[in-house]
């Protein structure tokens, strides 16, 4: 088997009387994208953060793409990582144009004034135009970054996190902001990242049935992992009671929706609802 | 005006104040970007404010004024990078705490020194036009130094103001950049009280950025104008001080402030006259 790109074993984070994520342990393979689902408070954003390497789990051992990630080692395996995480505030008012905002994704950005000198700038203007035609920004490419839609701010972000072509993609809720129609393109998207350039994307979002078509697996976290449904897989009844609560009421989407609960097949909809 | 002009670059007080004038013109141009950009204003102010403390040993110990001035300031500035995020103590209150704290250590010292030592309205409005040969040297290495320093990192805490989480996992270590860009705005501090003094030095630390914000499209544009504003400010305020008789520090403070206002008005222009305003 190849080597996965994503290893966690036995990760905890938080205190021990209020533990945050606890005793999770995952693998994930290139060119697999995986849906994370959970609760509000369940850890999801921190899981991403202990992966992107912002923060350092109390507990466990990470790998990527085969090489444990360390203070010595977190910079360079940063390098091959895209991470967008979700915006709590304002982004603040800093006259930066479209394609400004992309090329801060390089990796080759954070050098300095002297070395940019002698850097390959049609490469990196091909990228940053690539980068910006993957999420259809491409028209916008000189606007003020602070005059867009939130939507189309949170698409020039990931463009930012995309073009430095990363093997691992760590996306927090990145449909926020965005219409329903952008919300089926960036999946589209993703998939299509996945499946063509063995890029791994997880990806954490509230709504399974949007994602459930497109995904390789769910993953359902409340503290740690409490089950990993695979493409045709149902999520049991017991985990979403486990995960939302017992007042959580489950409807199914398709025979090939992950997660549907069999009971509840003659519903429409894949939403859970609590 | 020409007779003007060749009496003010000709003028033996000039001659002297001239190139540490625009010296720190330049300096401080490039570094009200991120002041502004970082939202750091205030730490300026508490910085200049505490370097009366450093000021004060110096003067009290004989120690050369600005060296001493400038380790105290960036170890005031580092130490309240470093608080905040230690103690829990949000950054505002952490500045004003060590602002007044050593503005008051600073006073106490001073006030023990002879008063034929400390020249008070100099170091607290400042004045470029006594400025010694060895301050000359002091602020041309500082300048080199941040210069360097802006060559270096200036992407970086560019694109830290911006997004700071995603520049984190982009690689670039954030908390270390935090520190040396404190630092730096410490030293960037202490040599502009020579030419502002204490009480004005935030001034010229925030103005030239702020008239260029109007107008700067990215990071380069924003860095050209604040330029070209900050020498304006500059060589037009030590004229008017020069044809006035005005304490120089003020009247490129009040230079940049009318550069200032006439930037926002045109700005202000633009969007409500020339384009269709959507706004209500």
């Amino acid at each position: 088997m190849t080597q996965p790109v994503v290893h966690l074993s036995h990760i905890g984070f938080g205190s021990d009387k209020k533990p945050v994520l606890e005793h999770l342990s995952l693998e994930v393979g290139s060119g697999h994208f995986m849906g994370i689902i959970g609760p509000n408070g369940a850890g999801k954003s921190t899981l991403l953060s202990i992966i992107a390497g912002l923060i350092k789990p109390s507990a466990g051992h990470i790998d990527l793409f085969g090489k444990c990630l360390n203070r010595r080692t977190r910079q360079k395996l940063q390098r091959d990582l895209g991470y967008l995480h979700q915006v709590q505030s304002k982004l603040p008012d800093i006259p930066l144009r479209v394609r400004d905002v992309v090329a801060m994704g390089l990796s080759s950005y954070n050098t300095s004034l002297l070395q940019g000198l002698f850097t390959n700038k049609k490469a990196d203007h091909d990228k940053i135009t690539h980068a910006l035609d993957l999420v259809e920004m491409t028209t916008h490419q000189d606007a003020d970054f602070r005059r867009l839609s939130g939507g189309q701010q949170q698409r020039v972000r990931l463009a930012r996190a995309l073009v430095r072509q990363p093997k691992l993609l760590l996306l927090d809720e990145p449909s926020a902001a965005l219409d329903s129609r952008h919300q089926e393109k960036l999946y589209q998207l993703l998939r299509k990242l996945c499946d063509e350039q063995g890029m791994t994307v997880l990806m954490v979002e509230h709504d399974i049935a949007a994602i459930t078509s497109y995904v390789d697996s769910v993953a359902c976290l409340n503290k740690n992992i409490h089950y990993h449904a695979k493409k045709g897989d149902t999520i049991p009844d017991e985990v979403w009671r486990e995960m939302y609560g017992d007042h959580v009421n489950i409807v199914a989407h398709d025979a090939s929706c992950i997660g549907c609960a069999p009971a509840a097949k003659h519903s429409s909809h894949g939403h859970h609802h609590d | 005006m020409i007779d003007f002009l060749n009496a003010f670059f000709n003028s033996p007080v000039m001659a002297g104040a001239l190139f540490p004038a625009l010296l720190i013109a330049v300096v401080t141009s490039s570094m009200s970007m991120f002041v502004l950009a970082h939202r750091l204003s205030f730490l300026t102010v508490g910085v200049s404010h505490a370097s009366l403390a450093g000021l004060g040993i110096a003067v009290t110990l004989s120690l050369p004024l600005l060296p001493t001035a400038a380790v105290t300031a960036v170890a005031v500035a580092l130490l309240l990078a470093i608080m905040p995020s230690r103690q829990g103590i949000n950054e505002d209150a952490g500045t004003g705490v060590l602002f007044a704290g050593s503005m008051a250590l600073g006073v106490m010292l001073i006030s023990n020194a002879n008063s034929y030592e400390v020249d008070l309205f100099g170091l607290l409005f400042g004045n470029i036009l006594t400025v010694s040969e060895q301050d000359t040297t002091w602020i041309t290495w500082g300048s080199l130094f941040v210069l360097l320093a802006l060559l270096i990192w200036a992407k970086s805490w560019w694109s830290m103001a911006f997004d700071m989480v995603t520049a984190k996992a982009s690689g670039i270590a954030t908390s270390k950049l935090r520190l040396i860009l404190y630092g730096v705005i410490g030293l960037t501090v202490v040599m502009c009280v020579k030419l502002a003094g204490i009480v004005l030095t935030t001034g010229l630390l925030v103005l030239p950025a702020a008239c260029a914000w109007f107008w700067g499209r990215s990071m380069l544009s924003l860095w050209a104008l604040s330029f070209t504003f900050s020498i304006i400010g500059t060589l037009g305020g030590l004229m008017w001080s020069y044809q006035y008789d005005l304490p120089s520090g003020a009247s490129i403070i009040a230079m940049l402030c009318l550069l200032f206002i006439g930037s926002w008005f045109a700005s202000w222009l633009k969007h409500h006259v020339f384009e269709v305003s959507h706004d209500f």
